[in-house]
Protein backbone atom coordinates (compact mmCIF):
# COMPACT_ATOMS: atom_id res chain seq x y z
CA UNK A 1 0.00 0.00 0.00
CA UNK A 2 1.67 2.99 -1.28
CA UNK A 3 1.35 5.50 2.76
CA UNK A 4 2.94 9.03 2.74
CA UNK A 5 3.76 10.72 6.00
CA UNK A 6 3.22 13.81 4.62
CA UNK A 7 -0.48 13.20 3.27
CA UNK A 8 -0.81 11.83 6.90
CA UNK A 9 -0.09 14.07 8.48
CA UNK A 10 -2.09 16.85 6.04
CA UNK A 11 -5.34 14.66 7.19
CA UNK A 12 -4.56 15.05 10.62
CA UNK A 13 -3.76 18.41 10.97
CA UNK A 14 -6.97 19.24 8.61
CA UNK A 15 -8.82 16.96 11.24
CA UNK A 16 -7.45 18.99 14.23
CA UNK A 17 -8.34 21.81 12.68
CA UNK A 18 -11.82 20.79 11.97
CA UNK A 19 -12.42 19.16 15.59
CA UNK A 20 -11.41 22.44 17.10
CA UNK A 21 -14.22 24.31 15.80
CA UNK A 22 -16.93 21.81 15.94
CA UNK A 23 -17.81 22.29 18.87
CA UNK A 24 -20.88 20.20 18.80
CA UNK A 25 -18.29 16.77 18.44
CA UNK A 26 -15.56 18.45 20.30
CA UNK A 27 -17.36 18.97 23.55
CA UNK A 28 -18.31 15.11 23.69
CA UNK A 29 -13.93 14.71 24.85
CA UNK A 30 -15.53 15.98 28.17
CA UNK A 31 -18.10 13.47 29.11
CA UNK A 32 -16.11 11.02 30.14
CA UNK A 33 -14.78 13.25 32.56
CA UNK A 34 -17.33 14.06 33.68
CA UNK A 35 -18.63 11.03 34.30
CA UNK A 36 -15.01 9.65 36.11
CA UNK A 37 -15.22 12.66 38.33
CA UNK A 38 -18.83 11.59 39.33
CA UNK A 39 -17.51 7.92 39.87
CA UNK A 40 -15.30 8.94 41.74
CA UNK A 41 -16.87 10.72 44.27
CA UNK A 42 -19.47 8.11 44.18
CA UNK A 43 -17.24 5.91 46.69
CA UNK A 44 -18.18 3.22 44.11
CA UNK A 45 -14.52 1.95 43.59
CA UNK A 46 -14.94 -1.02 41.75
CA UNK A 47 -12.45 -2.09 39.12
CA UNK A 48 -15.68 -2.69 37.21
CA UNK A 49 -16.83 0.91 37.38
CA UNK A 50 -12.77 2.19 36.89
CA UNK A 51 -13.75 -0.10 33.55
CA UNK A 52 -16.93 1.38 32.56
CA UNK A 53 -16.20 5.00 32.88
CA UNK A 54 -12.98 4.03 30.36
CA UNK A 55 -15.33 2.13 28.13
CA UNK A 56 -17.70 5.11 27.89
CA UNK A 57 -14.74 7.28 26.81
CA UNK A 58 -14.03 5.01 23.99
CA UNK A 59 -17.46 4.79 22.86
CA UNK A 60 -18.15 8.28 23.11
CA UNK A 61 -14.84 9.77 22.36
CA UNK A 62 -12.96 7.29 19.99
CA UNK A 63 -16.24 5.72 17.94
CA UNK A 64 -18.53 8.60 18.13
CA UNK A 65 -15.40 11.47 16.91
CA UNK A 66 -14.71 9.09 14.18
CA UNK A 67 -17.91 8.45 13.12
CA UNK A 68 -18.77 12.07 13.12
CA UNK A 69 -15.48 12.80 11.03
CA UNK A 70 -16.39 10.35 8.61
CA UNK A 71 -19.96 11.13 8.12
CA UNK A 72 -19.38 14.76 8.07
CA UNK A 73 -16.70 13.97 5.11
CA UNK A 74 -19.15 12.34 3.14
CA UNK A 75 -21.76 14.76 3.99
CA UNK A 76 -20.17 17.61 2.01
CA UNK A 77 -18.72 15.33 -0.57
CA UNK A 78 -15.02 16.51 1.10
CA UNK A 79 -14.40 12.47 1.38
CA UNK A 80 -14.24 12.02 -2.33
CA UNK A 81 -12.40 14.67 -2.79
CA UNK A 82 -10.17 13.35 -0.95
CA UNK A 83 -10.39 9.65 -2.74
CA UNK A 84 -9.48 11.60 -5.93
CA UNK A 85 -6.65 12.92 -4.43
CA UNK A 86 -3.42 10.99 -4.20
CA UNK A 87 -4.27 9.99 -0.82
CA UNK A 88 -4.07 5.98 -0.67
CA UNK A 89 -6.90 4.05 1.59
CA UNK A 90 -4.11 3.62 4.39
CA UNK A 91 -2.92 7.57 4.11
CA UNK A 92 -6.86 9.04 4.31
CA UNK A 93 -7.61 5.80 7.42
CA UNK A 94 -4.32 6.08 9.00
CA UNK A 95 -4.44 10.04 8.77
CA UNK A 96 -8.39 10.35 10.55
CA UNK A 97 -7.36 7.54 12.76
CA UNK A 98 -4.19 8.72 14.06
CA UNK A 99 -6.05 12.31 15.47
CA UNK A 100 -8.59 9.88 17.14
CA UNK A 101 -6.36 7.97 18.42
CA UNK A 102 -4.43 10.77 20.03
CA UNK A 103 -7.56 12.21 21.88
CA UNK A 104 -8.36 8.85 22.74
CA UNK A 105 -5.37 8.52 24.72
CA UNK A 106 -5.47 12.18 26.24
CA UNK A 107 -9.08 11.28 27.27
CA UNK A 108 -8.04 7.74 29.03
CA UNK A 109 -5.26 8.90 30.92
CA UNK A 110 -7.55 11.68 32.28
CA UNK A 111 -10.22 9.50 32.71
CA UNK A 112 -8.28 7.26 34.85
CA UNK A 113 -6.49 10.42 36.38
CA UNK A 114 -10.03 11.50 37.76
CA UNK A 115 -11.62 8.19 38.31
CA UNK A 116 -8.98 7.31 40.70
CA UNK A 117 -7.87 4.10 39.19
CA UNK A 118 -4.68 2.88 40.51
CA UNK A 119 -3.71 0.09 38.23
CA UNK A 120 -2.28 -2.86 39.28
CA UNK A 121 0.12 -4.00 36.40
CA UNK A 122 -0.44 -0.37 34.00
CA UNK A 123 2.00 -1.96 31.53
CA UNK A 124 -0.57 -5.06 30.80
CA UNK A 125 -3.51 -2.53 31.04
CA UNK A 126 -1.88 -0.07 28.48
CA UNK A 127 -1.56 -2.82 26.20
CA UNK A 128 -5.29 -3.51 25.98
CA UNK A 129 -6.07 -0.09 26.25
CA UNK A 130 -4.07 0.78 23.17
CA UNK A 131 -5.83 -2.53 20.80
CA UNK A 132 -9.21 -1.44 22.16
CA UNK A 133 -8.62 2.25 21.05
CA UNK A 134 -7.53 0.29 17.93
CA UNK A 135 -10.93 -1.12 17.85
CA UNK A 136 -13.11 1.55 18.59
CA UNK A 137 -11.72 3.49 15.47
CA UNK A 138 -12.02 0.91 13.21
CA UNK A 139 -15.69 0.47 15.13
CA UNK A 140 -16.26 4.47 14.21
CA UNK A 141 -15.00 4.20 11.18
CA UNK A 142 -17.41 1.57 10.20
CA UNK A 143 -20.39 3.36 11.47
CA UNK A 144 -19.28 6.56 9.82
CA UNK A 145 -19.07 4.63 6.58
CA UNK A 146 -22.74 3.53 6.88
CA UNK A 147 -23.58 7.27 8.06
CA UNK A 148 -24.57 9.62 5.28
CA UNK A 149 -24.96 12.92 7.30
CA UNK A 150 -23.57 13.65 10.99
CA UNK A 151 -27.11 13.45 12.36
CA UNK A 152 -27.06 9.51 11.00
CA UNK A 153 -23.90 8.84 12.42
CA UNK A 154 -24.89 10.51 16.00
CA UNK A 155 -28.09 7.58 15.79
CA UNK A 156 -25.54 4.53 14.36
CA UNK A 157 -23.38 5.15 17.55
CA UNK A 158 -26.00 5.10 20.44
CA UNK A 159 -26.89 1.34 20.19
CA UNK A 160 -22.67 0.70 20.00
CA UNK A 161 -22.45 3.29 23.01
CA UNK A 162 -24.94 1.04 24.42
CA UNK A 163 -23.72 -2.63 23.85
CA UNK A 164 -20.21 -1.94 24.26
CA UNK A 165 -20.20 1.02 27.59
CA UNK A 166 -22.88 -1.18 29.08
CA UNK A 167 -22.20 -4.58 27.77
CA UNK A 168 -19.66 -5.52 30.76
CA UNK A 169 -22.63 -4.88 33.56
CA UNK A 170 -24.55 -8.27 31.72
CA UNK A 171 -21.73 -9.98 33.74
CA UNK A 172 -23.02 -9.42 36.68
CA UNK A 173 -26.18 -11.79 35.27
CA UNK A 174 -25.72 -15.52 36.50
CA UNK A 175 -23.16 -17.05 34.54
CA UNK A 176 -25.80 -19.46 32.79
CA UNK A 177 -27.74 -16.50 31.00
CA UNK A 178 -27.33 -16.38 27.52
CA UNK A 179 -26.82 -12.84 27.62
CA UNK A 180 -23.83 -12.64 30.02
CA UNK A 181 -22.34 -15.32 27.92
CA UNK A 182 -22.63 -13.44 24.99
CA UNK A 183 -21.38 -10.18 26.34
CA UNK A 184 -18.15 -11.91 28.15
CA UNK A 185 -16.92 -11.54 24.80
CA UNK A 186 -17.36 -7.92 24.35
CA UNK A 187 -14.02 -6.16 24.47
CA UNK A 188 -15.34 -4.06 26.58
CA UNK A 189 -15.79 -6.80 29.01
CA UNK A 190 -12.30 -8.64 27.89
CA UNK A 191 -11.06 -5.19 29.29
CA UNK A 192 -12.55 -5.68 32.81
CA UNK A 193 -12.12 -9.43 33.09
CA UNK A 194 -8.23 -8.31 32.70
CA UNK A 195 -8.35 -5.38 34.61
CA UNK A 196 -10.02 -7.67 37.43
CA UNK A 197 -7.24 -10.34 36.78
CA UNK A 198 -4.37 -7.57 36.72
CA UNK A 199 -5.40 -6.83 40.22
CA UNK A 200 -4.95 -10.79 41.83
CA UNK A 201 -3.01 -13.49 41.37
CA UNK A 202 -3.47 -14.16 37.16
CA UNK A 203 -2.30 -16.87 35.19
CA UNK A 204 -0.96 -16.39 31.79
CA UNK A 205 -4.21 -17.19 30.03
CA UNK A 206 -5.67 -15.01 32.02
CA UNK A 207 -4.26 -12.23 30.39
CA UNK A 208 -3.68 -13.65 26.48
CA UNK A 209 -7.69 -14.62 26.44
CA UNK A 210 -8.56 -11.40 26.58
CA UNK A 211 -6.21 -9.58 24.33
CA UNK A 212 -6.35 -12.00 21.64
CA UNK A 213 -10.16 -11.55 21.51
CA UNK A 214 -9.69 -7.51 21.80
CA UNK A 215 -7.09 -8.21 18.88
CA UNK A 216 -9.47 -10.31 16.71
CA UNK A 217 -12.34 -8.06 17.14
CA UNK A 218 -10.12 -4.76 15.83
CA UNK A 219 -9.05 -6.96 13.08
CA UNK A 220 -11.99 -7.92 11.85
CA UNK A 221 -13.83 -4.59 12.07
CA UNK A 222 -11.23 -3.64 10.19
CA UNK A 223 -10.69 -5.87 7.56
CA UNK A 224 -14.76 -5.03 7.45
CA UNK A 225 -14.11 -1.20 7.42
CA UNK A 226 -11.27 -1.42 4.84
CA UNK A 227 -13.74 -3.28 2.05
CA UNK A 228 -16.80 -0.96 2.50
CA UNK A 229 -14.29 1.55 2.32
CA UNK A 230 -13.67 0.51 -1.12
CA UNK A 231 -16.71 -0.34 -1.97
CA UNK A 232 -17.48 3.68 -1.01
CA UNK A 233 -15.31 4.94 -3.33
CA UNK A 234 -17.13 3.86 -6.44
CA UNK A 235 -20.99 4.52 -7.09
CA UNK B 1 -2.58 10.95 -33.01
CA UNK B 2 -2.16 11.36 -28.88
CA UNK B 3 -5.31 10.21 -27.27
CA UNK B 4 -5.37 11.28 -23.54
CA UNK B 5 -9.17 10.12 -23.77
CA UNK B 6 -10.27 7.12 -25.49
CA UNK B 7 -14.28 5.59 -24.90
CA UNK B 8 -15.27 3.06 -27.19
CA UNK B 9 -18.90 2.03 -27.16
CA UNK B 10 -19.27 2.88 -23.40
CA UNK B 11 -22.25 1.30 -21.78
CA UNK B 12 -23.49 2.12 -18.11
CA UNK B 13 -26.82 1.11 -16.50
CA UNK B 14 -28.59 2.03 -13.57
CA UNK B 15 -30.34 -1.10 -12.18
CA UNK B 16 -32.45 -1.06 -15.12
CA UNK B 17 -32.37 2.18 -16.67
CA UNK B 18 -29.94 3.12 -19.64
CA UNK B 19 -28.37 5.66 -19.28
CA UNK B 20 -25.09 5.81 -21.35
CA UNK B 21 -25.43 3.67 -24.83
CA UNK B 22 -23.05 2.81 -27.39
CA UNK B 23 -20.80 6.44 -26.41
CA UNK B 24 -18.02 6.29 -28.35
CA UNK B 25 -15.34 9.04 -28.91
CA UNK B 26 -11.49 10.35 -28.32
CA UNK B 27 -9.90 13.43 -26.73
CA UNK B 28 -6.47 14.75 -28.34
CA UNK B 29 -3.91 15.94 -26.38
CA UNK B 30 -3.95 19.79 -26.42
CA UNK B 31 -7.91 19.49 -26.93
CA UNK B 32 -10.37 21.46 -25.40
CA UNK B 33 -13.56 19.19 -25.59
CA UNK B 34 -16.84 19.98 -24.65
CA UNK B 35 -19.23 17.53 -23.71
CA UNK B 36 -23.23 19.57 -24.26
CA UNK B 37 -26.31 17.95 -22.96
CA UNK B 38 -29.37 18.71 -20.75
CA UNK B 39 -29.35 17.70 -17.10
CA UNK B 40 -30.03 14.10 -16.74
CA UNK B 41 -28.04 13.26 -20.28
CA UNK B 42 -25.50 11.15 -18.96
CA UNK B 43 -22.63 13.94 -18.63
CA UNK B 44 -21.44 13.63 -15.07
CA UNK B 45 -22.15 9.78 -15.35
CA UNK B 46 -19.30 10.27 -18.14
CA UNK B 47 -16.99 11.98 -15.93
CA UNK B 48 -17.67 9.78 -13.17
CA UNK B 49 -16.26 6.08 -15.45
CA UNK B 50 -13.61 8.58 -16.59
CA UNK B 51 -12.58 8.87 -13.26
CA UNK B 52 -12.67 5.42 -11.94
CA UNK B 53 -15.47 6.45 -9.67
CA UNK B 54 -18.32 4.68 -11.31
CA UNK B 55 -18.04 1.22 -12.70
CA UNK B 56 -18.87 0.67 -16.55
CA UNK B 57 -21.56 -1.43 -17.68
CA UNK B 58 -19.63 -2.11 -21.11
CA UNK B 59 -17.27 -0.49 -23.62
CA UNK B 60 -13.78 0.14 -23.48
CA UNK B 61 -12.31 2.81 -21.50
CA UNK B 62 -8.79 4.43 -22.22
CA UNK B 63 -7.33 7.51 -20.62
CA UNK B 64 -3.30 7.72 -21.00
CA UNK B 65 -3.67 4.83 -23.04
CA UNK B 66 -4.57 2.79 -19.54
CA UNK B 67 -7.70 1.29 -18.68
CA UNK B 68 -10.01 4.08 -17.12
CA UNK B 69 -10.23 1.98 -13.88
CA UNK B 70 -6.67 2.25 -13.21
CA UNK B 71 -6.77 6.11 -12.40
CA UNK B 72 -8.30 4.69 -8.65
CA UNK B 73 -4.08 4.40 -8.00
CA UNK B 74 -2.95 7.18 -5.86
CA UNK B 75 -0.15 8.05 -8.66
CA UNK B 76 -2.57 7.99 -11.67
CA UNK B 77 -4.94 10.52 -9.63
CA UNK B 78 -2.00 13.41 -9.77
CA UNK B 79 -2.49 13.15 -13.91
CA UNK B 80 -5.63 14.81 -13.72
CA UNK B 81 -7.54 17.30 -11.86
CA UNK B 82 -11.47 17.63 -11.64
CA UNK B 83 -14.42 19.94 -10.58
CA UNK B 84 -17.68 18.83 -10.21
CA UNK B 85 -20.97 20.25 -8.37
CA UNK B 86 -20.49 17.92 -6.04
CA UNK B 87 -16.77 18.44 -5.19
CA UNK B 88 -16.53 19.43 -1.42
CA UNK B 89 -15.04 21.82 0.65
CA UNK B 90 -14.08 21.86 4.11
CA UNK B 91 -16.53 24.75 5.53
CA UNK B 92 -15.01 25.31 8.69
CA UNK B 93 -11.22 26.08 6.97
CA UNK B 94 -10.45 28.81 5.05
CA UNK B 95 -9.65 28.98 1.70
CA UNK B 96 -5.86 28.83 2.20
CA UNK B 97 -6.02 26.27 4.57
CA UNK B 98 -8.69 23.76 2.40
CA UNK B 99 -5.60 24.50 -0.36
CA UNK B 100 -2.86 23.73 1.79
CA UNK B 101 -4.31 20.36 2.87
CA UNK B 102 -4.45 19.53 -1.38
CA UNK B 103 -0.61 20.75 -1.95
CA UNK B 104 0.21 18.84 1.20
CA UNK B 105 -1.69 15.44 -0.66
CA UNK B 106 -0.57 16.51 -3.96
CA UNK B 107 3.31 17.22 -2.47
CA UNK B 108 3.16 20.44 -3.77
CA UNK B 109 5.27 23.50 -2.85
CA UNK B 110 3.36 26.76 -0.88
CA UNK B 111 4.07 28.64 -3.95
CA UNK B 112 0.98 26.63 -5.88
CA UNK B 113 -1.47 27.95 -3.62
CA UNK B 114 -0.49 31.71 -4.83
CA UNK B 115 -0.63 30.79 -8.16
CA UNK B 116 -3.98 29.13 -7.80
CA UNK B 117 -5.65 31.84 -6.10
CA UNK B 118 -4.48 34.71 -8.77
CA UNK B 119 -5.83 32.16 -11.38
CA UNK B 120 -9.20 32.50 -9.67
CA UNK B 121 -8.70 35.74 -8.52
CA UNK B 122 -9.16 34.81 -4.80
CA UNK B 123 -5.52 35.69 -3.12
CA UNK B 124 -6.75 38.76 -1.27
CA UNK B 125 -9.58 36.54 0.49
CA UNK B 126 -7.66 33.48 1.24
CA UNK B 127 -8.31 34.05 4.76
CA UNK B 128 -11.62 33.98 4.52
CA UNK B 129 -13.78 30.53 5.85
CA UNK B 130 -15.65 28.58 3.21
CA UNK B 131 -18.70 28.56 4.86
CA UNK B 132 -18.59 33.00 4.50
CA UNK B 133 -18.20 32.44 1.16
CA UNK B 134 -20.86 32.60 -1.85
CA UNK B 135 -21.51 30.00 -4.46
CA UNK B 136 -19.56 31.52 -6.70
CA UNK B 137 -16.69 31.97 -4.80
CA UNK B 138 -16.83 28.33 -3.60
CA UNK B 139 -16.70 27.11 -7.17
CA UNK B 140 -13.73 29.54 -7.93
CA UNK B 141 -11.93 27.92 -4.66
CA UNK B 142 -12.30 24.27 -6.72
CA UNK B 143 -11.43 25.75 -9.63
CA UNK B 144 -8.16 26.42 -7.86
CA UNK B 145 -8.25 23.54 -6.19
CA UNK B 146 -8.45 21.00 -9.22
CA UNK B 147 -6.09 23.06 -11.48
CA UNK B 148 -3.22 23.61 -8.25
CA UNK B 149 -1.20 20.14 -9.77
CA UNK B 150 -1.19 21.61 -13.22
CA UNK B 151 -2.84 18.15 -14.18
CA UNK B 152 -2.18 17.05 -17.73
CA UNK B 153 -6.00 16.12 -17.70
CA UNK B 154 -8.92 18.63 -16.63
CA UNK B 155 -12.30 17.72 -15.46
CA UNK B 156 -14.60 20.77 -15.69
CA UNK B 157 -18.48 19.64 -15.14
CA UNK B 158 -20.69 23.16 -15.41
CA UNK B 159 -17.18 24.96 -14.40
CA UNK B 160 -18.79 28.37 -14.52
CA UNK B 161 -22.26 27.45 -13.60
CA UNK B 162 -22.84 30.20 -10.66
CA UNK B 163 -20.01 32.64 -11.57
CA UNK B 164 -20.81 36.49 -12.86
CA UNK B 165 -20.23 37.96 -16.29
CA UNK B 166 -16.67 39.22 -14.77
CA UNK B 167 -15.26 36.04 -13.06
CA UNK B 168 -16.39 33.91 -15.75
CA UNK B 169 -14.48 35.65 -18.85
CA UNK B 170 -11.27 35.56 -16.12
CA UNK B 171 -11.93 31.80 -15.60
CA UNK B 172 -12.30 31.77 -19.54
CA UNK B 173 -8.80 33.47 -20.02
CA UNK B 174 -7.50 31.48 -17.24
CA UNK B 175 -8.29 27.75 -18.97
CA UNK B 176 -6.94 29.04 -22.67
CA UNK B 177 -3.83 29.62 -20.81
CA UNK B 178 -3.90 26.41 -18.88
CA UNK B 179 -4.62 25.00 -22.40
CA UNK B 180 -2.01 26.37 -24.04
CA UNK B 181 0.36 25.59 -21.55
CA UNK B 182 -0.62 21.71 -22.60
CA UNK B 183 -3.20 20.76 -20.40
CA UNK B 184 -6.54 19.17 -22.24
CA UNK B 185 -9.89 19.92 -20.84
CA UNK B 186 -12.64 17.55 -20.43
CA UNK B 187 -15.71 20.72 -20.46
CA UNK B 188 -19.62 19.69 -19.25
CA UNK B 189 -21.75 22.39 -20.06
CA UNK B 190 -24.87 23.06 -20.83
CA UNK B 191 -24.85 26.91 -21.83
CA UNK B 192 -23.81 26.47 -25.63
CA UNK B 193 -22.00 29.91 -25.69
CA UNK B 194 -19.82 28.72 -23.40
CA UNK B 195 -18.93 25.92 -25.09
CA UNK B 196 -18.42 27.86 -28.55
CA UNK B 197 -15.81 30.21 -26.94
CA UNK B 198 -13.64 27.51 -25.14
CA UNK B 199 -13.67 24.36 -26.94
CA UNK B 200 -12.18 22.28 -29.88
CA UNK B 201 -15.06 20.20 -30.47
CA UNK B 202 -18.03 19.43 -28.79
CA UNK B 203 -20.50 16.40 -28.85
CA UNK B 204 -23.76 16.60 -28.16
CA UNK B 205 -24.98 13.94 -25.33
CA UNK B 206 -28.37 13.49 -25.41
CA UNK B 207 -30.94 10.79 -23.48
CA UNK B 208 -27.66 8.76 -22.85
CA UNK B 209 -26.09 8.75 -26.96
CA UNK B 210 -24.12 11.06 -28.69
CA UNK B 211 -25.81 12.93 -31.42
CA UNK B 212 -23.30 14.73 -33.31
CA UNK B 213 -19.89 15.66 -32.64
CA UNK B 214 -17.30 17.71 -34.37
CA UNK B 215 -15.52 21.30 -34.86
CA UNK B 216 -18.65 23.65 -33.74
CA UNK B 217 -17.40 25.69 -37.02
CA UNK B 218 -17.64 22.37 -38.83
CA UNK B 219 -21.28 21.16 -37.25
CA UNK B 220 -22.60 25.02 -38.23
CA UNK B 221 -21.77 24.54 -41.14
CA UNK B 222 -23.33 20.88 -41.60
CA UNK B 223 -26.61 22.06 -40.09
CA UNK B 224 -26.53 25.82 -41.06
CA UNK B 225 -27.42 27.76 -43.98
CA UNK B 226 -25.09 30.22 -45.39
CA UNK B 227 -27.65 33.00 -46.53
CA UNK B 228 -27.97 36.17 -44.80
CA UNK B 229 -30.85 38.41 -43.80
CA UNK B 230 -30.71 42.06 -44.78
CA UNK B 231 -32.72 44.44 -42.73
CA UNK B 232 -33.81 47.47 -45.10
CA UNK B 233 -33.95 51.31 -43.72
CA UNK B 234 -37.59 51.27 -44.86
CA UNK B 235 -38.54 48.22 -41.90
CA UNK B 236 -38.69 45.32 -43.86
CA UNK B 237 -36.49 42.58 -44.13
CA UNK B 238 -35.21 39.93 -46.35
CA UNK B 239 -33.07 36.68 -46.59
CA UNK B 240 -30.12 36.73 -49.16
CA UNK B 241 -28.89 33.56 -50.79
CA UNK B 242 -25.72 32.64 -52.55
CA UNK B 243 -26.19 33.72 -56.14
CA UNK B 244 -25.68 35.99 -58.61
CA UNK B 245 -29.66 37.55 -58.70
CA UNK B 246 -29.26 38.34 -54.60
CA UNK B 247 -25.92 39.73 -54.89
CA UNK B 248 -27.20 42.27 -57.18
CA UNK B 249 -30.55 42.86 -55.37
CA UNK B 250 -28.29 43.50 -52.31
CA UNK B 251 -25.79 45.54 -54.27
CA UNK B 252 -28.16 48.00 -55.59
CA UNK B 253 -29.41 48.37 -51.50
CA UNK B 254 -25.89 48.98 -50.81
CA UNK B 255 -25.81 51.58 -53.13
CA UNK B 256 -28.95 53.28 -53.05
CA UNK B 257 -27.99 53.37 -48.93
CA UNK B 258 -31.09 51.51 -48.13
CA UNK B 259 -29.43 48.11 -45.91
CA UNK B 260 -29.60 49.13 -42.07
CA UNK B 261 -28.72 46.05 -40.78
CA UNK B 262 -27.06 42.80 -41.55
CA UNK B 263 -26.22 39.25 -40.20
CA UNK B 264 -26.07 35.70 -41.12
CA UNK B 265 -28.13 32.87 -40.47
CA UNK B 266 -25.71 30.83 -38.95
CA UNK B 267 -27.09 29.10 -36.13
CA UNK B 268 -25.67 28.73 -32.48
CA UNK B 269 -24.71 25.45 -31.24
CA UNK B 270 -27.97 25.41 -29.18
CA UNK B 271 -29.83 26.02 -32.37
CA UNK B 272 -28.43 22.86 -33.73
CA UNK B 273 -28.81 20.80 -30.78
CA UNK B 274 -32.68 21.47 -31.15
CA UNK B 275 -32.44 20.86 -34.70
CA UNK B 276 -30.75 17.24 -33.76
CA UNK B 277 -32.40 16.24 -30.78
CA UNK B 278 -36.24 17.86 -31.07
CA UNK B 279 -35.42 19.33 -27.39
CA UNK B 280 -34.48 22.27 -25.76
CA UNK B 281 -30.71 21.95 -23.26
CA UNK B 282 -32.23 22.81 -20.45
Amino acid sequence: MNISMTRIQAILMKDYKEFSRNYAVSVMVFMPLVFAFLYNKSGSATIAIYILSINMAFSMVTTYVQCCLIAEEKEKNTLRSLMLSPASLGDILIGKSLFVFIITMVVVALTIFIAGYNPANLFILAIALILSTVFYIALGTLCGLFSKTIMEGSLITLPVVLIFSCGPLALALPSANPISKIAEWLPSSQLVLLAEALEGSYITMDIIIPITSIIVWSLVTWIVAGFIYKKRMVD
Amino acid sequence: MNAVIDVQHLKKTFNKETALQDVSFSIQKGEIFGFLGPSGSGKTTTIKILTAQTEKTAGDVLLFGRPANEMKQSNNRKRFGILTDNSGLYTRLSIEENLLLFSNLYQLPKSAIKEALDFVNLYGDRKKKISQLSKGMMQRVTLARAIMHKPELLFLDEPTSALDPVNTQHIYNGLRKLNEMGTTIFLTTHDMSEAEILCDRVAFLHKGKIRAIGAPKDLKKEFGDDSITVELKNGASEVIQNGKQDAEKLFHWMQSNEVSRIYTNEPTLGNIFIQITGSDLV
